[in-house]
């Protein structure tokens, strides 16, 4: 590497330090706590396989970017982001010189690829992909394709074959980080045809990795059933183009920190958006710039409901070679279209940098939250073992940052939960996940109370203030709950003497069981029940499932073959309603035994619950 | 292409080392402190808990396995009354083992147990196993915040060759709960 080229580097580098500070000093958050549990469940070598390559999160499968870098980083350092962030940032150095190099090979112009990376450095997409850990899929994704590209221009350049091995090499790698990465081979295929037709015939075969990686991934990974993934393939995947434009082009959301009038802000879109392309429309590298923005954002159209400003990462380094082109050339050229591009870059960095700079920050601020809640709550976990933790005061941003994704399981505490009626001062999400979840019926909070098995805890300050003593002192609601988490040792006092001891979250009843739980608060609601029930269990047919409430039996209901995971519905009796307690009886038609386990099984419970 | 300097691998190499050697030193969690309430007693001593040892009044010898200890042939704890117990009284819960070796030698255990000095009624153990002696603990027995029940068993192993601990049974925990 050249002295010029290292200065450059360095150049970047800290360029890229200054602008995303609070992302390098930020901590986890949210998904960041899920990837690292996932190392609590290796136990051996088919357990690790399974979380190196089973899909997950929306079906996906990121065994580089996400297992193995969260489990090995965790397993290495624990909980200390330091670490992580040195990965995300040495990644996103090479990223950037990779851009720079790749930029000025791509437009002949020497600074084109400097410009350009710090177009990208400041782009409203980097300050999500930098700050927050998970996203560190989008930031490897990058690598890998601008590796890939580089070695393709390489090979292009010198004409060794060895350059076109590392291209396949750094190719087949990406798909370790991000499904993205299956738009390389029209990338490529675009470049030579644009600028290189002699290899044109030689990038072919690329797609096929491509496609094989498709069929692959579309037969093992599970189709997401959230509405919000669901990819619309009509007119709208142009109007989704359309605003990943504007919001690469200018700043996301066309919000400013400084509250800029919108037409402002859409003049400035427009400005920027027409000087791109009226640089671009009679040069074929260019052609090729405006390519990569189109063919690296397409996978991502048919998500109409789903628009996520990190999409955007990879895509807006095709418009950043654009615009660093187009301000390195006038700047050669000398002639008065420099001080347009210059004026029309100084645009692009008023729009982007502030909202960059602001939403680093509000990501760095939640990070430090979460960090103050599992922090303190590390040291409830010595203080005092095996209780049960309940939580005072989480709000909306500290559920769904730092207590849906069980960073609580990292540091020793099995049960930790809101406090009765917590969920109150939180915003559903049911998409994300289910606050019930983690709410203590109020009754089971007084018992675990009275036997001081619980402790509770205020975190509305930056340290956990035990209140244990003042909350147990407060007028209590002894109602029985309406849910039932019958694999929750805390509900035992809820459940019959036939029930077995609880199996993490299931447990097993034989082949009749009760339990007490409040009637519907209203006529027409149900009692679901949810468990699973093994191939064992079904395969002399269909099972009979008999539930009785108060004595009275409601019609059977029974799981079939294949339905090893179930939920039965069953509709209530109308005296039921308003009563405060009503003694619910499960029975099944038979049990089975197996050979390592010769209880005589019904069926493994979850939640009973009436909505 | 670019090449790393044999020097400057050697300092990649030796970078990576320390952070891994620093690594294998890092409490895996970092800790914050909380803001704890005044000490109090506990409704329920469960003999794991280190920090309730202070309840443990006589004839409790040290934790054994994590989570349960051997009495004496006599054994007391202070426990504070649950909500309400001043009104409605409270359920006194001692949950034990019966040792096999115990039963062996002495065939069987009656245990015991008072509060202020009135006693509640015996149950007598004749097989090895787990078991909750529960009693019913009237309002008028309870007063103030904090409770001492004494228990007394009948037989105790005698100190031995083997073992120079009086051993009477094993608890795992014991409280007042609400009624």
């Amino acid at each position: 590497m050249k002295l010029r080229e290292k200065i450059v580097v360095l150049v970047l580098a800290l360029f890229c330090l200054a602008v995303h500070w609070r992302g390098f000093t930020a901590w986890f958050r949210a998904d960041d706590f899920a990837w690292m549990g996932l190392t609590l469940g290796v136990h051996n070598f088919a357990d690790l396989l399974k979380a190196l390559f089973s899909p997950l999160a929306e079906g996906t499968i990121r065994p580089l970017s996400e297992r193995a870098f969260f489990m090995a980083g965790y397993a290495l350092f624990g909980l200390h982001a330091l670490p992580f962030r040195i990965a995300v940032f040495a990644t996103e150095f090479a990223n950037l010189a990779l851009v720079a190099s790749v930029g000025d090979r791509l437009t002949g112009v020497r600074g084109a690829g400097f410009f350009a990376a710090l177009f990208w450095t400041v782009n409203n997409s980097s300050a999500t992909a930098l700050g927050w850990v998970s996203v560190y899929n989008q930031v490897l994704c990058a690598f890998f394709l601008l590796l890939a590209f580089h070695f393709l221009l390489r090979y292009i350049e010198t004409g060794n074959g060895r350059y076109n091995l590392y291209q396949w090499l750094a190719f087949v790698a990406g798909f370790g980080a991000m499904e993205l990465n299956i738009v390389y081979p029209a990338l490529a295929v675009f470049y030579t045809l644009l600028c290189a037709r002699r290899f044109f015939l030689r990038t072919l075969p690329l797609f096929a990795v491509s496609v094989v990686y498709f069929v692959v991934h579309h037969a093992v990974a599970t189709p997401d059933r959230n509405p919000e993934y669901a990819l619309h393939f009509t007119g709208s995947m142009l109007r989704t183009l359309g605003k990943y434009w504007a919001w690469t082009v200018g700043p996301m959301y066309f919000w400013t920190p400084v509250h800029a009038p919108n037409w402002l802000v859409m003049a400035g879109v427009a400005l920027v958006s027409l000087g791109l392309l009226a640089f671009a429309v009679r040069r074929r590298a260019a052609w090729f710039a405006l390519g990569w923005f189109v063919i690296a954002i397409a996978p991502v159209l048919p998500l109409r409901d789903h628009i996520t400003d990190y999409y955007a990462f990879v895509p807006a380094i095709g418009l950043c070679w654009l615009g660093g082109w187009a301000l390195a050339r006038t700047f050669r050229s000398g002639s008065r279209a420099m001080y347009g591009a210059l004026a029309l870059a100084a645009v692009y960095l008023v729009m982007a940098m502030p909202q960059t700079v602001a939403a680093s920050d509000w990501n760095y601020r939640i990070t430090m939250r979460a960090r103050d809640l599992v922090e303190g709550l590390a040291t409830v976990g010595q203080l005092h073992p095996g209780k049960t933790v309940l939580l005072e005061g989480v709000d909306t941003v500290l559920f769904w940052n730092a207590v849906l994704d069980h960073p609580h399981r990292l540091i020793g505490i099995d049960r930790l939960y809101l406090t009765p009626n917590g969920q109150r001062h939180i915003q559903a999400y049911p998409d994300l996940g289910d606050i019930n979840e983690f709410v203590l019926p109020a009754d089971l909070t007084s018992e675990a109370l009275d036997r001081d098995e619980a402790v509770v805890y205020d975190v509305r300050g930056p340290r956990l203030r035990n209140i244990t003593s003042a909350y147990a002192e407060r007028p209590r609601d002894l109602r029985l709950p309406s849910s039932v988490d019958v694999a929750n040792p805390l509900a035992a006092t809820l459940l019959g003497s036939e029930w077995y001891a609880p199996d993490g979250n299931h447990r097993w009843m034989p082949k009749r069981a009760t339990l007490r739980m409040a009637g519907p608060s209203a006529a027409g609601q149900k009692l679901y029940l949810r468990g699973s029930c093994p191939e064992e269990q079904l395969r002399n047919g269909p099972l009979a499932v008999t539930v009785l409430i108060d004595g009275a039996a409601l019609p059977a209901a029974a799981i079939r073959a294949g339905e090893n995971s179930f939920e039965l519905a069953y509709g209530l009796p109308e005296a039921a309603t308003g009563q405060a307690v009503i003694e619910v009886a499960v029975e099944v038609a038979r049990t089975f035994h197996t050979a390592s386990d010769r209880r005589d099984l019904g069926l493994a419970f979850g939640v009973f619950e009436i909505r | 292409m670019w090449r790393a300097s044999a020097p400057l691998r050697s300092r990649v190499v030796l970078a990576a080392l320390l952070l891994a050697a620093g690594a294998c030193n890092y409490e895996k969690v970092p800790k914050q402190p909380t803001i704890e309430e005044a000490p109090r007693l506990a409704s329920t001593v469960h003999m794991g808990d280190p920090t309730a040892a202070a309840q443990l009044v006589s004839g409790f010898h040290d934790i054994e396995g994590g989570g349960w200890r051997w009495t004496q042939k006599q054994f007391a704890v202070t426990l504070r009354p649950p909500a309400q117990a001043a009104r409605k009284g409270a359920v006194l819960e001692l949950h034990l083992t019966v040792p096999e070796p115990s039963i062996e030698k002495l065939k069987r255990i009656t245990l015991t147990a008072s509060v202020g000095g009135t006693a509640l009624a015996p149950e007598t153990y004749r097989k090895a196993g787990e078991y909750v002696y529960r009693r019913d603990v009237d309002a008028k027995l309870i007063s103030g915040d904090a409770v001492r029940i004494d228990f007394q068993l009948d037989k105790a192993i005698a100190p031995g060759a083997s073992d120079l601990r009086e051993l009477g049974i094993v608890v795992t925990s014991v409280g007042l709960v609400a009624k």
